[in-house]
């Protein structure tokens, strides 16, 4: 398979659980999970079922307890704490609920960071913000501080940051939960129109009726455990124009079964 | 260059944390540079006085620094002029010189005869010419002018005194001292008095005249009248010499046991009354140097020399700090306070650096997550926060080490002075700070090294936050 073929994460048999004192809560449990590669893929449950813990698993920024978890080809529990840093570094994008914008550094020093870290020549660098910056609308923006910038304002610039590297994956937890309906729309729209511009795939975890809407991918949890999958047609997507995805149908289930047992979500699964 | 721009502007973020933490920094690099800087004083004071009076090196008798103040002149140098030619020849020596000159010690009595007192006294024989070039020598450029040596070019029988041997002679009044308190008889030392001055009545007309005969050569010479001793020493043969000596002046030397003691007079003179007829020697060879630096290199030269010279006499060659033991152990108890007060200083900015950068991981744990999850190693994150804390040493040491030079400029220039304890010379109080890179260096390097390693626990602690618990901190 190549890179544009094979899936940007599976998930098999992923179990994990956090120590509350002495007591081991499970989070996740028996996850076989399968994200295609160029999709706009949310992952949809209510508050503890796992959605942040799944994100962090496929984001390689936490370990799973059981289970193999492969992002971008690569089997990440094989590698060490310096090479999964690396690993994030070239193949993942991350963009946070709190835009988590590294507050000393101007929007433009912020999209140039992970390329600094990555050493990217000079030149290619300013090319790329430069770039970056007026893809997201921020064009006479690169010199101010997050502080001097809207909410909407820093998640563009997160975004800006995410995609610095063209990774294969970006991960965004409830992008656009602090941010209001209009604005989290533009934002929507635009991570929409990036991820088409650029190819990549977008894992979300979000309760906004709008980012569900615009998915390519849905994908439903509770209680740690995957309750289903919905995923659109390659045509509907493809036609989709930016924004509007999620007005063209989905491809498989009109609805989510809650009634979806995990055998049935490990088949759907497999299957994608 | 990233970590060194982030570091910079975190330090800047929070002002007033940063600026607490730098002026404690800046105290404590101030506070040791002055201690230093008044401890390098204190040395260069002493050494500049010892150099002064009795060089840096001196060639004696191995044995008359342990058994010579009894009876110095038992253990004397024979061939001392043809040292000294040699020293004066020497390639390696010579530019190394500043003087060489010879001094016989020598114990005795001196007498003020007309008040009928006396008392034991340390005889300094020396060629007044050089021991005057010698108290010219100032390597350290201190504000200590030393009067000129009062025997240069002085009579044959010109005579130094301490102001304790003045003040025991009742010459105060003849020296014009005014420093001396008068003197309380009490009724004990008054019926002595009456007793001896009704035995003076009572003396045979012959032996009265006698004495006043033996009077008469240092009371009636005119000039002099009141200011001669005479000194009672025992000759080289054993037998007792005396000779009369014209005092020009009392000086108060250093230490109050010297002053009592202290009498100096014309080489020729001692060694006309130590040795007669015979061929004169010296108890030592005072060599003074240009650089204090030297004086391991001369003291190697001077001892091959002493060898080809006078292989014959069993002599030594002694440098300053032996001749001086408590130069030694002044030096090394300044030395240990300077070190109390560096780990003193050095504990404060530990805990003060180390509680800002732990602080500081608190605060930015959420931007370590951050960080982390884009990619930076542990390592990085360690980085960064020993950046900041060594930027803060290094900002704070270099400012302190500013203030600690502008400080001892302002202080220099007062002009003050302080009495040392037991001394009687007040010295300049200076802050010898500017030129002294060691100290400079040293304690600049130190601090930042200090604060540096005092933001690697805050630093190792950021690096092993979990990056989900990091970017759930709130």
């Amino acid at each position: 398979m190549n890179s544009a073929t094979e899936p940007v994460a599976t998930l098999q048999g992923v179990a994990k659980s956090y120590r509350l004192d002495d007591v081991a809560v499970p989070v996740l449990a028996g996850i076989e999970l399968l994200v295609r590669p160029g999709q706009f893929t949310v992952l949809l449950g209510p508050s503890g079922s796992g959605k942040t813990t799944l994100l962090n698993l496929i984001g390689c920024i936490d370990r799973a307890d059981a289970g193999q978890v492969v992002v971008a080809g690569q089997d990440v529990a094989a590698l060490s704490d310096d090479q999964l840093s690396d690993f994030r570094a070239r193949h993942i994008g991350f963009i946070f609920q709190n835009f988590n914008l590294l507050p000393v550094l101007t929007a433009y020093e912020n999209i140039e960071y992970p390329m600094l870290l990555a050493g990217l020549p000079a030149d290619k660098r300013a090319r790329r913000v430069g770039k970056l910056l007026q893809a997201v609308g921020l064009a006479d923006r690169g010199r101010n501080r997050p502080g001097q910038l809207s909410g909407g304002q820093r998640q563009r610039v997160a975004i800006a940051r995410a995609l610095a590297l063209k990774p294969r994956l970006v991960i965004a937890d409830e992008p656009t939960a602090n941010l209001d309906s209009r604005t989290g729309a533009e934002i929507l729209d635009l991570m929409r129109h990036m991820q088409r511009r650029y190819g990549m795939s977008f894992l979300f975890s979000s309760h906004d009726p709008a980012v569900i809407k615009a998915a390519d991918d849905t994908i439903f949890l509770r209680d740690g455990a995957i309750r289903g999958i919905r995923r659109k047609s390659a045509s509907a997507t493809a036609a989709a124009p930016p924004g509007q995805a999620g007005a063209n149908g989905y491809g498989h289930d009109s609805e989510p079964d809650s009634r979806h047992n995990a055998e049935a979500a490990d088949s759907e699964v497999m299957e994608a | 260059m990233i970590d060194l721009l982030l570091a910079v502007r975190n330090l800047l973020r929070n002002r007033r944390r940063s600026l607490a933490t730098f002026l404690a920094l800046v105290i404590g690099t101030t506070s040791v540079l002055f201690f230093g800087g008044y401890r390098k004083n204190i040395e260069y004071s002493m050494v500049t006085a010892y150099a002064r009076e009795g060089g840096h090196l001196q060639v004696q008798h191995q044995d008359l620094f342990h058994y010579g103040t009894g009876d110095p002149t038992r253990y004397s140098i024979a061939r001392y002029v043809e040292l000294i030619e040699a020293i004066r020849r020497d390639a390696v020596l010579a530019p190394l010189v500043t003087v060489a000159t010879p001094t016989l010690q020598l114990g005795g009595i001196a007498s003020n005869f007309e008040d009928g007192v006396s008392r034991t006294v340390l005889g300094f024989g020396s060629v007044a010419a050089e021991r005057n070039a010698m108290r010219r020598w100032n390597e350290y450029g201190l504000p200590m002018d030393a009067e000129p040596y009062a025997l240069d070019g002085a009579a044959e029988d010109a005579a130094l005194i301490g102001t304790g041997v003045a003040r025991v002679l009742l010459l105060c009044p003849a020296l014009g001292l005014k420093d001396c308190p008068p003197r309380v008889e009490t009724a004990k030392v008054r019926a002595t008095m009456a007793a001896a001055d009704e035995a003076d009545e009572a003396l045979p007309d012959d032996i009265a005249s006698l004495a006043l005969a033996s009077v008469a050569p240092a009371a009636a010479t005119a000039s002099g009248r009141g200011t001669r001793v005479d000194l009672l020493a025992s000759s080289a043969g054993g037998a007792p010499n005396v000779i009369s000596l014209q005092v020009l002046r009392a000086e108060r030397q250093g230490f109050k046991e010297l002053d009592e003691v202290f009498l100096a007079l014309q080489l020729p003179t001692a060694q006309r009354l130590i040795y007669g007829n015979q061929p004169p020697q010296a108890t030592a060879v005072m060599v003074q140097l240009h650089r204090t630096a030297d004086v391991g290199r001369a003291r190697d030269r001077l001892q091959a020399l002493v060898r080809e010279v006078a292989p014959a006499e069993p002599l030594a060659v002694l440098d300053f700090r032996e001749l001086n033991p408590f130069f030694v152990q002044t030096v090394q108890m300044f030395d240990t306070i300077f070190g109390f007060i560096f780990v003193l200083i050095g504990s404060i900015v530990l805990f003060t650096v180390g509680n800002t950068m732990s602080t500081a991981v608190m605060e930015r744990t959420v931007e370590i997550g951050t960080v982390r999850a884009l990619g930076v190693r542990r390592a990085g994150i360690r980085r960064l926060f020993m950046l900041e804390g060594s930027l803060l040493g290094l900002a704070g040491a270099g400012a302190g080490v500013g203030l600690a030079l502008a400080g001892a400029a302002l202080v220099n220039s007062l002009g003050l002075s302080w009495l040392p304890p037991g001394s009687g010379d007040r010295l300049p109080l200076l802050l010898v700070v500017w030129g002294e890179t060691t100290t400079l260096v040293g304690t600049a390097i130190g601090l930042v090294l200090i604060a540096s390693a005092s933001a690697w626990w805050p630093a190792h602690r950021a690096s092993r936050l979990a990056i989900v618990d990091a970017l759930r901190h709130t």
